[in-house]
Parts: structure tokens; C-alpha cells; sequence
């Protein structure tokens, strides 16, 4: 359906930014700007989800074709409902690390373009949530670099400037990478358009025909890329240095949201496009069930094992919350991961939920971590301590908080990893349900390790700051973190309500159609049915139609090889 | 780097360029050219002057600082890239109308032209801002 | 042509490749600026020649039997969508080439030359603050910090 308001979500951050820029040395109205703009976003994501989770399934994806240039040819801009999520979390976590920040930046600093920045690499990541164009899709992953880039850099002290060069290089060779894979898309396709590639990879399939020799060395080039982002095994080595080094608010915001562009990108391109092998199956109602190819879903598993179970043990020897807190951020993305190489509807599903929650999560243990920081001094738990006797309010925010992320219930952790690994065990994939169960102790264990080194223990070093004062002076930091804490909360107990939109998103990831026909047309899809009724025609008691009804149980890859 | 033959020679070359500059952004429509290369011949032009005639004349050219150009280009495409989401029409959506003035042929005025303006004044406030810091930076050492 | 430009690419990247691995920051700066043009060619480099376009499309049609051959049926065809659906058969073809990779590697020379007006400028800060730009030096900075 159209509505050519959603791209209002990356105006809005756009004219912020411009209008602070011209605010550049009033602190207090840019900082009302930025409120007003995270707001605002927050507001019509909100307003436009819950419309599309009202519609029907024909109604439930908005599309605005840019400059009205019909879908292959132009620029589409999609609002489904995985970014509608997506978007919705951003807006929230870029509210409560844009509102900490009052609290913990220097004025210096903040008279450094901080907040025309904030806003451009919002303007970035709700581009890169809604854009339905793979070379799009690359500019606004390059807008929210440069403003990360020069948000790293904020302030230029001399760690900073010595470990940005790490994730700035790192990221221009991944943007590379990624320029010349969609180069090779269009070479190998003649279109750039997400829906349109998806319509093509599914009449492929519905053909039983190969795809073009290539396809897999392109799809294993753009999980380089979105993997580098996201910070999956192999290629999370950069993370942990990074966060390190930045200003909190801004550890927090990159903590919550960068990692996830990565992820969505995978989530959003994979199951459509770029793990299908050109096969499928008929299922009993006439539906299709796409082929995974075997290689990309095994490197994605991989993936999913270590980065989750390496970056906790990593997170166990870490001793500064900081450090801790960043490791523990690739650790997560591996139960995302895990979600996408599942690759059903309902493990998208979950991927989806779990993204969100820890966007929500994540971002609040980090301003916890900063007002930690302020009353300590230093973010070396050896140095902590006595914490909840000096600030219970502050305790009770990073338990609920940590709590979440470890994923006891009825937190907002436990219903994400719960779908993703009942999803694991369903398909037969056991050991990465294992793994992620170990790693969700492991993770409770560092989380304690937080809480009673710099909570419980008695407080042992005379610390620079009175405790009433850090109270008065970090007012913002904490409507910050309560918000976040309350999405969290949120999130958790009404897990039900956010379940029924992330399942729709699952669904539609998993099944293509709706995201195709609403960017091109109803009649784009038509050429699919078609092969599809051939195919029912020939081969009318095939193997598949047996058990079709089981649509969880059946494994695509034995179905498909003949 | 300042000699007086390239002073005197400025003194054509500059107007001269500005000119070719805005011919190319104008041209831009239908043909090879537009804001962007515009803006860039425009800042090669303001580098130029800046090399002949020292940093604080071309500052003193300059009616504002270069990033509020940026700044204002940016606004301006936006602006014109918002503008059809009031009518109900998507972003970015130019209409390209021909407008008589009563004399001659009518003409031909997209509303594109003003993206492109905008455009123009991003590639110019950007590249003459970025080479204003870098020099500062060098001279200062 | 699709020759030259491979070796053209192959040489760009290799050169960037090298840099890259030098020791100080400057080399390393200039190796990302070949690199993205490494990549620009290399689009350029799949964006195909028009004769080539054309002579393949007069084949699938003669094969086709007149019908105007899918997208999708060729995948190493490279019609530029735009043209291809409007003129299927006529003359333009063969004289032009696609624009639309050309508009990308327009917009990705935009953005490097962002990303390279970045870098040198927080080269220049980094020596300021540092007094050096061996990656060395920086890697020894990083660890007291």
C-alpha cells in the first residue's frame, strides 16, 4: 500500500540536524531540537506500525516509490513490519542515549557538531531500516559511517584518535566490498531493487532452475560485509577496542544500534535473496518453500556458534564494565544470527524480537555504565563498589536491565531467546540451542560478576564524587535510563502484544510475496503462481504434498535434492 | 604560491569560470553537467583565487562561513525534496513545467533545478571548506 | 576492452592492497582512495559495452522467434532496463551504454571523496596530537590508553 509519509522518518532527522547546525552554539535549543526530532521519529514509527499491524496482510507493507519512479527503475522505500520494529527501537534507544548524554558530555564537545551528528546517523540508520534498494541501501550505510566515524572522533583525545583508524579503515574496505558486490548484482541481474531481486531468485525457484554462476561467491561477499558490521565471528575484533574509547552515550547509542544495521541487513537479504540455491518445494496448499543453500546456511551457523560462545568467554575474562559490556554486545548478535540460519518464519521471528529487546537492553546497561562511571570515577570493577548503598535507584535499573539481557523470566531476553532456540532444536539444529544455552549462563555470570563487584561489595575506595552530587548533576541520565528500562519492561511483560507484530515480520521475510507484490505491483508475483501451478499439475502426489501441512518440520535441503 | 602573474591572470580567469560554472549547472537538465560539477568547477574557481590572492580574500568573498552553505544547500534540497509530500505526491517527485514570460519561446523550468541549486551549494560550501581546514591546519605548522 | 579494464582493476587493487599494509597512516589513506577506485572501475568495467548488448539482443530475439527475451532468461545480458524496455529493437541500443552504473560510480566517488576529506583531516589532527602516523606508534598510544 502507499503512504508517502514514511519517509518523513528520515526527513525528520535530516532537518534536525540542519536546524542545529544553525544552532550550533545554543546549547539548550538544539538540544530541544534533538528531543523534539527522536520524539517525533518515535511518534509516526509508532503510529505507522501500529496501523500496519491493524491492516490486513495485503495493507501490511508501506511503500513510497521516491520521486515517483515506478519500483525497478526508482527508488522504493518500504515500511514493513521488521523495520517498523526496528525503527520504532532506534528511535527509543537514540532518545535515551541523545538525553544521557546532557548529563556526561563535555560542552566542549557538544559545541563539536554533536548534535547535527547525533541526528545524520539517525538519518542513516532509518534510511538503511526502510530503503528497498540495494545500492540505496549502501549510501545510507555510508551517511551513518561518516557521521559514527566522526562521532568516534568526537573530541579527539589521543586513545580515540589512535583506535579509530581500526574502524574506519576496516569499514571503508567493507564499504568497497560492498559497492563492487552490488555492482556485480546489477551486472548479474539488471536490477538493484530488493523486491525485484527477490522476485527473480523466487522465479528461479519456482522453475527448479540455477541460479547464475556467481551467485554464491556475491552472497558470500555481502555476508563479509553485513558480518563486519555486525560484528559476527570472525570479524568482531574491531568492537570491543572501539566502544572502549568513545564518550558513553555514544558507546550506548553505537552499542544499541550500529551492530543491528548489520544484522537487519542479513536478516532482510538472506532468507529473500541471497541463501536460496534455486530450488524449492510445492507444499500441500500450493505454497513454495525456497531452498537453503547448504554452504551459506552452514557458514551462517558457524557464525552463529562462536561469535556467541567465544565473545561471552571473552566477556567472562574482561574487568571493566565498559569492556564487558561491549564484548557482550557480539555475544548477542550471535543469537540473532542464530535466528537467521534457522531461517524459518518463526526464528525470524524471534531474531526480530531479540533484536529490538537488545537494542532497548544493551543501550541502558551502557548509561547505567556511564553514571557507574560518574560516582566511581573509573570503570574498573576492582575499583567499584558499594554502589547499591550509595544509589539503589541506580541498582535497580542495571538489574532489571542485566536481568533482560541474561534472559531470566519474565524479561524481555527470555521470550527472544526462548523462540530462537526452541526454533533450533525444532530443526535439527541441537548444538547451537546447546551453545546458546550455555552462553545465557555464561552471560548471567558476568552480569553478576558487574553486580557484585561494583553493587554489593562493600564500598572500599574513597571515590571522587559525593553521591548526592552525582545524583543532581546526572538528572537526565537517569529519565534516560528509566525510559530504557521501561521499554525493556515493556517489551518483557508484554511480550504477546510485540510477538504478534515480530511474527508477521518473520512471516514476511520467510514468504516473499507480500514484499514483492506491494513494491512492484500485484501482478509481479504472477509469474511465480504460474510456475508453481505448472509444477502442481506435473507432479501431482510428489513427495512434498505428503506431509506438507508439518510446515515447521520439513527440511527443505532432503526435499530438494532429487 | 602568490605571484602577479597569477594574479593578474585571476582577474579574467575567475569571472570566467564562475561563469562556465554556472553554464554547466544550468545545462545540467538535460545534458552532461548539473549542480554538482558546477559546484565543483565553482570551488576550483575559489581555490584558484584563494591561491593567488591568500586565504583571508577568499574568506572575505565568501558571504558566509562554508558550512553554513552547506548547511543551506542542504536545507534547500531537502526542502524541494519534501515540497510534493505536501501534496500527497512521493518525495522528490519534479514537475517540469514550461512558463511563458511573453517573450520568445517558453521556458523550460523543472522544479529539479532547485535540488540541483541545492546541490551545488553542498559541493561548493564542502569542497571549500574541507580545503580552507586542511590548509589552516598545514600552515599552521 | 573488458580486458584492459580487468587488468586496470587488478592492478588499482593491487597497488591499494600494498599500501595498505605500510606502516604509516599516510600510505595506508592513500591505499583506501585507490581502493574505492579500484572498485568504481570495476563496476565500470561490469557495466558491458553497447555493441556487445546489442548484438546479443538481436541473437536472443532471432532465437525467441521475435518475442523480446526477459531479463531474467539472460542474466549475463546487460540491458539497461530503462532503454531496454523502450526500445527492445530499435537503433539507441547499440550506441549507448547503460547509465545507471555510471550514475553509481558517480554517487560512490561522492562518498569517497567524503570519506577521504575525513581521513586527512583527522591525519592532520592525529600528528597534531600524536606528533607521529606510524600505525606502530598509534598501536603503542592505544595500549597505554
Amino acid at each position: 500500500m502507499t503512504d508517502h509519509r514514511i519517509i518523513l522518518l528520515c526527513v525528520i532527522p535530516l532537518a534536525a540536524g540542519l536546524i542545529s547546525i544553525a544552532l550550533i552554539n545554543r546549547k539548550a535549543l538544539s538540544r530541544l531540537v534533538g528531543i523534539l526530532s527522536y520524539t517525533l521519529m518515535l511518534g509516526l514509527s509508532l503510529s505507522l506500525l501500529l496501523k500496519i499491524t491493524a491492516a490486513p496482510d495485503s495493507e501490511s507493507i508501506l511503500v513510497s516509490q521516491m520521486g515517483g519512479w515506478t519500483a525497478p527503475f526508482g527508488i522504493s522505500i518500504v515500511f514493513d513490519s521488521l523495520s517498523g520494529l526496528l525503527i520504532c527501537a532506534a528511535a527509543a534507544v537514540g532518545l535515551g542515549a541523545y538525553v544521557h548524554s546532557f548529563s556526561v558530555i563535555s560542552p566542549v564537545t557538544e559545541r563539536r557538531y554533536y548534535h547535527p551528528l547525533m541526528q545524520f546517523l539517525m538519518f542513516g540508520v532509518n534510511l538503511s531500516f526502510l530503503t528497498g534498494d540495494l545500492f540505496n541501501l549502501f549510501v545510507a550505510f555510508e551517511i551513518m559511517l561518516m557521521a559514527s566515524y566522526a562521532l568516534l572522533t568526537i573530541g579527539g583525545s589521543k586513545a580515540q584518535l589512535s583506535q579509530a583508524y581500526k574502524y574506519i579503515l576496516l569499514n571503508v574496505l567493507a564499504s568497497t566490498i560492498f559497492l563492487m558486490a552490488a555492482g556485480m548484482v546489477y551486472g548479474m541481474f539488471g536490477t538493484l531493487n530488493i523486491a525485484d531481486l527477490a522476485r527473480i531468485v523466487a522465479e528461479h525457484e519456482a522453475a527448479n532452475k540455477e541460479l547464475p554462476a556467481g551467485f554464491k561467491s556475491l552472497a558470500v561477499m555481502f555476508l563479509l560485509v553485513f558480518g563486519l558490521k555486525g560484528a559476527f565471528f570472525p570479524l568482531w575484533f574491531w568492537l570491543p577496542d572501539t566502544y572502549y574509547t568513545v564518550p558513553i552515550s555514544i558507546a550506548g547509542l553505537f552499542g544499541g544500534l550500529l551492530t543491528k544495521v548489520g544484522v537487519y541487513t542479513v536478516a532482510r537479504l538472506f532468507p529473500l535473496i541471497f541463501a536460496s540455491d534455486g530450488t524449492s518445494t510445492i507444499l500441500a496448499d500450493g505454497t513454495m518453500l525456497g531452498g537453503t543453500s547448504p554452504i551459506i546456511q552452514t557458514i551462517l551457523i558457524v557464525a552463529a556458534a562462536f561469535t556467541m560462545f567465544l565473545a561471552v568467554l571473552g566477556a567472562v575474562s574482561q574487568h571493566h564494565v565498559r569492556r564487558i559490556l561491549s564484548v557482550h554486545v557480539i555475544s548477542q548478535v550471535g543469537y540473532m544470527v542464530f535466528g537467521i540460519a534457522v531461517m524459518t518464519g518463526n526464528a525470524l521471528a524471534g531474531c526480530a524480537f531479540y533484536m529490538i529487546q537488545h537494542m532497548v537492553v544493551k543501550c541502558a546497561l551502557f548509561l547505567c555504565c556511564g553514571v557507574m562511571e560518574k560516582h566511581a570515577g573509573t570503570d574498573d570493577l576492582d575499583k567499584l563498589g558499594g554502589l547499591l548503598k550509595r544509589d539503589w535507584f541506580l541498582g535497580v535499573l542495571f538489574f532489571i536491565a542485566a536481568m533482560s539481557l541474561v534472559g531470566l523470566p519474565p524479561l524481555s531476553g527470555f521470550f527472544g531467546k526462548m523462540v530462537i532456540i526452541r526454533e533450533g532444536f525444532f530443526e535439527g539444529m541441537w548444538y547451537l540451542g546447546v551453545i546458546g544455552l550455555v552462553t545465557g549462563a555464561i552471560t548471567l555470570l558476568s552480569m553478576l560478576k558487574i553486580w557484585s563487584y561494583g553493587y554489593w561489595n562493600p564500598d572500599q575506595a574513597p571515590t571522587t564524587n559525593k553521591p548526592e552530587a552525582v545524583k543532581a548533576s546526572c538528572k537526565p541520565a537517569y529519565a534516560a535510563i528509566t525510559l530504557l528500562v521501561v521499554c525493556a519492561l515493556f517489551l518483557g511483560l508484554g511480550a504477546e502484544a510485540v510477538y504478534k507484530v515480530a511474527n508477521r515480520a518473520g512471516e514476511q521475510l520467510d514468504n516473499p510475496k507480500h514484499y514483492i507484490t506491494a513494491v512492484l505491483g500485484d501482478d509481479a508475483y504472477a509469474k511465480v503462481d504460474e510456475l508453481i501451478d505448472e509444477r502442481i499439475a506435473q507432479e501431482p502426489a510428489g513427495p512434498a504434498s505428503a506431509d506438507g501441512e508439518s510446515l515447521t518440520l520439513v527440511n527443505p535441503e532432503e526435499e530438494a535434492t532429487p | 604560491m602568490s605571484s602577479s602573474i597569477l594574479r593578474t591572470a585571476n582577474g579574467i580567469i575567475f569571472p570566467l569560470t564562475l561563469l562556465f560554472a554556472l553554464y554547466m549547472a544550468l545545462k545540467g537538465h538535460n545534458m552532461p553537467g548539473g549542480g554538482f560539477i558546477g559546484g565543483l568547477i565553482a570551488a576550483v574557481a575559489l581555490v584558484l583565487y584563494r591561491m593567488s590572492h591568500g586565504p583571508d580574500a577568499m574568506m572575505r568573498l565568501m558571504p558566509v562561513h562554508p558550512r553554513v552553505i552547506v548547511a543551506m544547500g542542504l536545507g534547500i534540497a531537502a526542502l524541494t525534496g519534501v515540497v510534493p509530500l505536501v501534496f500527497g505526491e512521493p518525495m522528490l517527485r519534479s514537475i517540469a513545467p514550461y512558463i511563458s514570460l511573453g517573450v520568445g519561446d517558453p521556458v523550460h523550468l523543472p522544479s529539479a533545478l532547485f535540488f540541483d541549486v541545492g546541490v551545488l551549494l553542498v559541493v561548493v560550501g564542502v569542497s571549500v571548506g574541507m580545503i580552507v581546514r586542511l590548509g589552516e591546519e598545514v600552515e599552521d605548522e | 576492452m573488458t580486458m584492459v579494464l580487468a587488468i586496470c582493476v587488478a592492478v588499482t587493487f593491487a597497488v591499494s592492497i600494498y599500501l595498505m599494509l605500510g606502516r604509516e597512516l599516510k600510505g595506508v589513506a592513500m591505499g583506501v582512495f585507490l581502493l574505492s577506485h579500484a572498485a568504481n572501475l570495476s563496476i565500470l568495467a561490469m557495466s558491458g559495452s553497447p555493441m556487445m548488448t546489442h548484438a546479443q539482443q538481436e541473437a536472443e530475439v532471432a532465437a525467441e522467434n521475435g518475442s523480446h527475451a526477459h531479463i531474467v532468461d539472460s542474466p549475463l545480458m546487460k540491458d539497461p532496463p530503462i532503454l531496454a524496455s523502450q526500445y527492445a529493437n530499435e537503433q539507441p541500443l547499440a550506441t549507448m551504454v547503460d547509465p545507471l552504473p555510471q550514475a553509481l560510480i558517480l554517487t560512490a566517488i561522492v562518498i569517497s571523496f567524503g570519506v577521504m576529506a575525513f581521513l586527512l583531516t583527522l591525519l592532520v589532527v592525529t600528528n597534531r596530537k600524536t606528533q607521529t602516523i606510524e600505525v606502530a606508534d598509534l598501536a603503542e598510544e592505544a595500549r597505554k590508553a
